[in-house]
This record gives C-alpha cells, structure tokens and sequence, in this order.
C-alpha cells in the first residue's frame, strides 16, 4: 500500500491516530462503571387514584343439594341427566325396593291380624260385660234374700263371689281389649314406617334447579349419604374470591365488582360484594369474599376460576406518582428525588394504590417535585444521572 | 577537513580458520593511497578483495599488520580504535554493489542520516545532505522515495551518503556493477571529481573492464598478494 | 536524528495498520474473557444486591437457594419476624424453567415474591411493579419481554407489566418475578396431564378412596394439590443490628441454615464460578500466550525483512542500540494499536454477548500494562536476530 507523498501518508497516519484516541476517550466515559447513570424523570401531579383489591375466586353455587337414600340400597333407575332443569318434587330417581313390598304386605297383614283381635277381644269383654251384669244381679238378689234371711250367708257369700270373680273377669277383658287396640296401633304405625320407606326410594327434587352431577347409575348400590344425584340452584351461583389478607383493607360487603371469567376474559361481568366470611384462611393469609353477579349470566359452569377485581372509593385531590418511582432504604418507602440539580432519596408515606400503578403519597413530597421514575441501575445520593426520555419497552 | 596520508597498509594479513583448514585471505598487503587518489582493486573472485574491504571498513579483524587512515593507526596487530563504529560512521564512507538505500526513508534523510548519526542537528544534516544532491546532480529527487528514482539516481544519492560525513576515506565494491558502460564512465568521473574536491582517498574494487582504464594507479591482488600496477589514467571528458 | 521506528511504520503503511488491528482484535478477544468472568462475579453480586437481603434462610445442610435446592415452610417467616434485630422476613422463591412467550421460550429464574419486601426488584426501566395479587410478570429485558406480552409459566399466562435491567440468576438468566402464591403453584405443582394422572391413581387406590367416608377422596387430592413451601427466606435486619447476631440467633433453630451476605458471596463466587473461573483463566493465559507469540512472530518477521538495512545501518556506523530501540518502539506501537483496538472492539461488541460482561477500568490498565510487557519480551527475538546480524555481510554480498 504506498502512498505518493509521505506528508499524505503522515496526515493518513495522524487521522487515524486521532480517531484511535477519541473513540477510545468516547468509550472510556460512555459505557462501563465510569458512564452516569440513565434515568427517566416525572413530576408529581394532583390527581385521582382509583384503589381496587383484586383476587381470583371460582364461581361456586350457593345452594346445592346432594340427593340420596336414607338407607343402603341399590339403585333402580335414574330419570333425569346433568343439565337437566328440574321442578320442586319432581321424581328424579328411584331405588330398589328389594323386600320393601313384602315388609308392607307383611306388616298389613299384621295389622289386619292385630284388627281381628281387636274383635275378639271385644266379644270377649261383651261377654264378660255380661256375666258381670248377671253376676252383679244375682248378687243383689240374693243379697237381698239373705238380708231377709231367707238364704245361707255361704249361699250369699257365693253370689257376690261369683259377682267379684265376674266383675274381674270383665276387668280382664277390658284390659284385653284395650291391649288389642294398642297392638292394632302399634301395627298400623308399623305399617305406615314401611309403607313410608317404600316412599323414601323415590327420590324426589327438593327445589327447583339443575342437575349437576350423576353419581350412580341403575345398578348401583350406595349406602345412606351417598349422593346419586346432586342439584343446585343455578340461581344461586356466586363467585368465591380469595384476597391476600396484607392487601385487603377496605373490603367490605357492598363493593362493586369486575367479576372476569376464565373462559371470557376479555367481557368483565359486573358484580357486587355480597358476603364477607368471618373466617378467613390462616394458612394461605387470604381473607374470603362471596361476590354475586348482577345480572347472572346464563350457561355458567361452578368449577370455572375467575379474576374478581373489586372497586373501592376513589381518592381525589391526590399526590400521584406511578408506582416504578417508588424505592425502598431498608423498609422505608420513598422517592429520588432531584432538587437543585442533586439527586436525593426522599422518604414517603404512602396512601392508595390504584391497580393502574399509580399510587398516592400522603406525606413526603410536594407537587411539582421531579422525581427519577425508571433507572438503570440502583442509585444512590448524589448519584451522576442523564435524564432520558425512555429506557426500553413500548409504552404500554 | 581531510588530513594526513589517506590510507596506508603495511602487511596485512588475515587468516581464517586453524591449523589444516586455515585459509590465507590476506598475505602480507602493501597499499597506499593519497588524499584526493581514486585508486582501482582488481582481481579474480576469490583472490581476497572482499577480505580487504572488510577490513578496511573495519567490520572483520585482521590476522596481522598495520592500517592507517589519515593519518591514525587504526589497526597495529591488534585494533588500535575503542569503538569501530564510530570509526566507520566518521572516517569511512562507504559505497556497495547496490545502492542499498534504506527504503523507508525519503532520499534527503538517507542521506541525512549520517550526519544525524554522528549528532548533527537535523536541520544542518539535511542541508548538508542538499548540498550533496546538488553535487550529484539529484537535487531534484530530493523528497522522493528510493523506490522512484532510476538505477543510476539511486547510485548517485548512495554516493552522497558516502560523502555526507566528509570521511577521509571512501571504500567503493563494484560500483558499477549493475551499470551499462556510458553510466559507468559517469560514476567515475563524478567519483574522481569529488575525491579531489573533498580531498577524499577512493578505494574501488571492481572488475568492471569498462573503468579500468580510468585508474591512474591499481592494485592487482591474486591469492592475498597485491601488486601495484599503473593505470591508464584514462576519463573520457 | 529521526526516528527510525516511525519512519519505517509509515512506510509499511496499511500493513502496519492492518496487522495492529488483527492484534486488537485477538486483545479484545482477551478483554472480553476477562469481562466475562468479572460480569460472572458482577452477576453473583447483582443477584445478592438486588433481593435486598442482609440474610438468606434456607433448609438445613443446604447450600440454598442458589447453589443448591432448598425447601422450607412458607409460615417458617412468622416465627422470624418476632426475633430481636429481624425488621423483615419474606418469603421468596427461585426456579430456572423455560418461560414461553408465543412459540418460542426463554430460559429464566422465576422468582416468586411478596411486594414490598425483599425479593422484588429494586427499580424498574419500564412499566409498573406488580400491583394485583396473581397472573402478573415483571420481566428482565434480557428476555427480550416487551410490555404487554402474554406469557406462559407452566399452566398460567401472565401479562408483562413491568421491566427491569441487571436482574439475572447467577448462572446469567434473566429473572421474571411473579406473586408468590403464582410462583410456588408453578414450582410444585404439575401440569394438568399429571394432575388428572395423578388424582386416577389416588381414586383407583381403596385404602384412599373409601365408599364409606365420603369426602375422603376429595380431601386428599385437595391436600396433594396444595403447597406450602418456598426455597427460602429473605430477612432484612433492623438498623444498628449486626447481621452476624442476628444469623447466630436463628441458627439455634435446629431445622434452618442461615447465611449472610458475605457468606452467600463466597458459596456463589467460590463454588458456582469457580469452575467457570479456572477455564477463563486458563483461557487468559493461552491468549496472552498466543498474543505474545502473534507480536514476536510479527515483529520478528518485519525485522527479518529487513536485514539488509541494518547491516548497512550497522556497517555505516548505526549504533546497536538505535536499531534495537528501533524494533522495540515497533513492538510497543503495534500493541498500543492491539490495545486501543481491543478496548474499543470489546466494549461495542460486549453487549451482543449472551453473558453480561463487565469491563472495569483497572483490567483496562493492567491489560494495558500486560500488552506492553509482552511486546517488549516478544520483541526480544526479534532484537537478538538484529544484534546478530554481521555488519561485513553489506560488503560483498
């Protein structure tokens, strides 16, 4: 590579020199550990935060009913499927009655039996009824005749003998009857207890409302407890909410909701806060909420998450910062801070926080204060900074 | 300014190696030049002109004998000089077979460069070194590159470089070796012409027929024996 | 008198140059490693900076979180906050997973954290913090997340709110931060494949799924599928408290290792990079080598071709000196060319790199120094083929 004259060839030289020089200068103080930090920097505005709690839940019915036998049994047949809309009494499933007809007949039998006897017995005390009167009869009479002498006292003792052994035969056959009629109830109830246990394998709705599961088929035997259908109240359907119990002041019943569903999240449904469990869960730290929706939309499914947020008062006449601006020393919240050209950790209190990320200062700052919103790294007082306009990202 | 007798050599001989395989370069060398004298050295190759030069240019050591360049004794059996470089940056100029001009440098500073060498301030040497271009005819040349300049300039600011420390003594090896006749006459006249003017003694080791008959006076050197011979003295123009 | 060594560059020219600049490029090669392991410790340091943390509570006889996987109970926090000196202690967790975005992923530490407590980035360069309790992200740019991006961490989606810089794992993935309750499902709980595998199994066991306790079942699969542990706890010390007092006091609790910063400094930097440490070094040193080589080589060959002038050099009266002073000044030219070159060539191509690397001002001058002392020894071949060259050889030929 010659060049023509050695001056050119010096200027060539020297050029690239320089260039070497200042590159290396420009990178030196540019990039690395010596270069000041890039910063993005806002003012503190007045303004309004829009505090929310926000938690996720599972839509959950209310009211819902396991239906099943009171006894062991096998299952006959089921009427009705998952989905189906049923009405307050409708039969909606039927176990087996196994010997249940025969107990009935058995204990009819019974009862009839014990309503013969009831007959008998009364014949029997009729009769008794009337040897008592005939008795007692006798007894007077002769009672009589011996007042005048006319008979023995044994003759006399005889009779009213025979009118006490009468009487208490006739004391008998009440007592017999009585006892029979007490059997023929005793027997009726009995009747009736199978009669209502045969009722008892008809399943029948308690309320009207959906199926929502079919636990045994025809065929099956369940014991007592066991569900073979369960039914709920499509009408009652509501979503329970877990909110983190550090983030859940200002929960209350009546807050209005955004309730989003898993499987349509892009249609938030409106909402409200119904319930607010005395008891919440110490092992997760969630407090538990029950919010209903207003309307109810149709074809809900209980099982489906959902994104629940709930909207409380508003602030107004705020100090707003957006919350990338807020820094922690230890425990100590607060804002850098850059007053007179020097950068200063300003200590905060802080209010509100809006889902939006904006959040309220009560104490610590003043309006108008420009205060470093994203940085590079972490900074420190008096830290050398460039402001720029923005770091990375899109704006959202 | 030059001084003394030129160059005076009184017996010298080199010898290399020892014992059987011992070769005798030299034997016994008898030679002198005067101030101002261009004085031929001919002989086949091999017969010990290289040696001659060689030590005379101080950059081999003799076996024995005795040198003198104006007028000081440099080499009595044994080198009588501290520091030949020095000996040969100031009092020998040298001329070789090829111009041998360092590349990097632009004409005027290879020139120059021997008097900054010897610790002249810049600027004096590369006046000086003008001065010398001038002389040869080359001035013109003077802030171009070795590569751009002819054989013959080339030549021409080689021999500046010999003359740029005013040396008492000049040792030219086959100046004209790569020149066509009509250059060769040239080299020797200007050699003549300044050997005179700056009262400087030549050595010229050539084997060139074209410039033998210019010599007044040869040494004729066969198997490290001289023999004084007179030239022809013969400078066309 | 001139200088020869400049004079002699010049004249090569664009070889010189060009030869200074293939060096530079070897010395940024060299930097760069050098970078590497200094932006490996800078990783570790990061990562112990940014948690916030004066101590690290992980299971016992583990070297956790980072070094090795720990577990400990999430309520384990409560009984440390009502030690003396303890001014927070939070709960985080660590994984590295693939995070997917789309039809590609990105491999990441999932960080789980409570907001405002230790764990959570310390500062944002994008976006917002985390201000609902589930489903979002804040991400490190290094993952290439922008805002507003729909990302997928095992059976969840979770929308970018936020970016951070410099938050990376020490073995240099990037962090994404999520809740903690969304971080602990996601590190043990499955994907919903072996969930329904799993509750086939426990309803096909009889010993667990009994007709006579209805609801057994249910409350088992309840219990397989919930978690409550984290990898470990972050604990801050109250101002004035000395960190070391505070480890001594929870370290009686016999279940838990604690460590404190220095401590975790040296597990990460002494046992995570020291094996990456030692093959950087190795590397350093076989580049210096190679560098060291390359410079003796060149110079050498630059001398050589010009053997001819310096036996005339010599032969016209050249002291010694001057010409090895020349070939000297040739060698350290060409490496401050290397070093000028490498330092700018490291630091613009840097940032491409996967790895973070950190180029601090004293590697600047120590390689600085280095790349003198190596030309100055390379150059010595060189010199020495000089010095022996007979000045006689000009004569003659």
């Amino acid at each position: 590579m010659k060049i023509p004259s050695m001056l050119q060839r010096q200027l060539w030289f020297a050029l690239f020199g320089v260039a070497l020089l200042l590159t290396f200068g420009w990178v030196a103080t540019r990039s690395g550990p010596l270069a000041p930090t890039r910063v993005t920097v806002t003012r503190v505005v007045q303004g309004e935060v829009a505090p929310a709690l926000f938690g996720i839940g599972v839509v959950e019915a209310q009211r819902a009913y396991l239906i099943g036998p009171t006894t062991a049994a096998r299952v006959r047949r089921v009427l009705v499927d998952v989905g189906d809309q049923v009405r307050v009494g409708q039969l909606l499933a039927e176990m087996d009655p196994v010997d249940l007809d025969e107990r009935v007949l058995s204990a009819r039998a019974a009862a009839a039996r014990g309503g013969n006897a009831v007959v008998t017995a009364q014949a029997q005390e009729r009769d008794a009824r009337s040897r008592q009167e005939f008795a007692a009869a006798e007894a007077r009479r002769y009672r009589d005749l011996g007042q005048k002498g006319l008979v023995s006292q044994s003759v006399v003792d005889g009779k009213l003998q025979d009118q006490q052994s009468a009487d208490a035969q006739l004391a008998a056959a009440a007592a017999g009857l009585a006892g029979a009629r007490r059997e023929l109830a005793r027997l009726d109830a009995d009747l009736r207890a199978v009669q209502q246990q045969r009722e008892n394998i008809r399943l029948a709705a308690p309320v009207d409302g959906l199926v929502t599961a079919r636990d045994a088929e025809p065929g099956s035997t369940v014991i007592a407890g066991q569900s073979v259908l369960k039914l709920e109240d499509p009408a009652s359907l509501w979503v329970t909410v877990r909110l983190d119990q550090g983030r859940s002041s200002g929960l209350q019943v009546g807050l209005p909701a955004d309730i989003t569903l898993r499987s349509e999240p892009h249609k938030p449904l409106p909402g409200k806060v119904v319930r607010v469990e005395p008891i919440s869960d110490s092992v997760t730290e969630e407090r538990i909420a029950k919010v209903g929706f207003e309307p109810l939309p149709p074809g809900l499914s209980t099982g489906e998450m959902a994104e629940v947020t709930l909207h409380l008062p508003g602030v107004r006449n705020a100090l707003v910062v957006p919350n990338a601006s807020i820094r922690y020393q230890g425990t100590q919240p607060g804002v850098w801070r850059r007053l007179n050209g020097r950068l200063r950790f300003a200590p905060v209190t802080l209010g509100a926080e809006g889902l939006d990320g904006n959040v309220q200062i009560v104490d610590g700052v003043t309006a108008g204060d420009e205060v470093v919103v994203y940085s590079e790294r972490d900074l420190q007082d008096d830290s050398r900074i460039k402001v720029v306009s923005s770091l990375a990202g899109k704006p959202q | 300014m030059n001084t003394g007798v030129g160059i005076h050599i009184e017996g010298l001989s080199k010898r290399y190696g020892v014992g059987d395989t011992a070769v005798d370069a030299l034997r016994e060398v008898n030679m002198r030049v005067a101030p101002g004298e261009v004085v031929g050295l001919v002989g086949p190759s091999g017969s010990g002109k290289t040696t001659l030069l060689k030590c005379l240019g101080a950059v081999i050591e003799p076996t024995g004998g005795r040198m003198t360049l104006g007028g000081e004794i440099i080499y009595d059996n044994r080198w009588k000089i501290s520091d030949l470089r020095v000996l040969r940056r100031d009092r020998i100029g040298f001329i070789f077979q090829a111009p041998y001009l360092i590349p990097f440098l632009d004409v005027t500073d290879n020139v120059a460069l021997l008097p900054m060498l010897a610790g002249r301030p810049n600027a004096e040497a590369r006046a000086r070194a003008l001065e010398l271009l001038k002389a040869l005819d080359v001035a013109h040349r003077a802030k171009a590159e070795t590569s751009e300049l002819s054989g013959g300039e080339q030549q021409r600011v080689s021999i500046a470089r010999a003359l740029a420390n005013r040396p008492p003594v000049i040792l030219a090896d086959e100046p004209t070796a790569p020149l066509d006749s009509e250059r060769a006459l040239a080299v020797m006249r200007i050699l003549n012409q300044l050997a005179s003017q700056y009262q400087t003694a030549i050595i010229v080791v050539t084997h060139d027929e074209n410039i033998i008959p210019t010599f007044r006076r040869i040494y004729s050197i066969r198997d490290g024996r001289t023999v004084e011979e007179a030239g022809e003295g013969r400078l066309l123009q | 008198m001139i200088n020869l060594a400049g004079r002699d560059i010049l004249h090569s020219g664009g070889r010189f140059l060009l030869t200074g600049l293939g060096l530079g490029l070897l010395i940024g090669v060299t930097f760069t490693m050098a970078g590497v392991y200094r932006g490996m410790v800078d990783d570790a340091k990061v990562l112990l900076n940014n948690s916030g943390a004066d101590l690290w509570v992980v299971q016992k006889d583990t070297l956790g979180p980072y070094a090795e996987p720990s577990s400990v109970h999430d309520d384990v926090y409560r009984g440390l906050l009502g030690l003396p000196g303890v001014a927070q202690a939070a709960n985080v967790t660590y994984l590295t997973m693939q995070v997917r975005k789309g039809s590609s992923d990105v491999r990441a530490m999932v960080v789980g954290f409570e907001p405002g407590q230790a764990g959570e980035p310390g500062y944002l360069v994008a976006g917002r913090r985390i201000t609902r309790s589930h489903y979002e992200a804040v991400a490190d740019v290094k993952t290439q997340f922008a805002l507003g991006d729909r990302i997928r961490i095992r059976r969840h989606e979770y929308t970018v709110v936020g970016l951070t810089r410099r938050m990376v794992s020490s073995g240099g993935d990037p962090m994404v931060f999520v809740p903690l309750k969304d971080a602990q499902e996601v590190q043990f709980l499955k994907d919903n494949d072996a969930i329904v595998n799993e509750r086939a199994r426990t309803a096909a066991n009889p010993a667990l799924n009994r007709p006579g306790v209805p609801g057994l079942l249910d409350a088992i699969e309840a219990s397989q599928n919930s978690n409550h542990n984290v990898n470990a706890v972050l604990v801050r010390v109250a101002e004035g408290r000395s960190p070391e007092a505070v480890a001594r006091d929870i370290r009686r609790w016999k279940h838990l290792q604690v460590f404190t910063r220095d401590q975790m400094e040296g597990i990460l930097i002494g046992k995570l990079i020291a094996t990456a440490a030692k093959q950087i070094g190795m590397f350093l040193v076989i580049l210096t080598i190679v560098s060291a080589a390359i410079v003796a080589f060149i110079i050498y060959t630059m001398t050589l071709g010009k053997i001819r002038e310096i036996a005339v050099l010599k032969l016209i009266g050249t002291h010694n000196r001057t010409i090895a002073s020349m070939i000297l000044q040739q060698a350290l030219g060409l490496g401050l060319i290397g070093f000028a070159v490498g330092k700018i060539a490291a630091t613009l191509w840097g940032p491409a790199f996967p790895r973070y690397i950190l180029l601090e001002p004293g590697d600047a001058v120590r390689g600085f120094v280095i790349v003198m002392v190596v030309c100055t020894l390379a150059s010595s071949l060189a010199i020495r083929a000089a010095l022996k060259i007979d000045p006689a050889t000009a004569i003659g030929g």
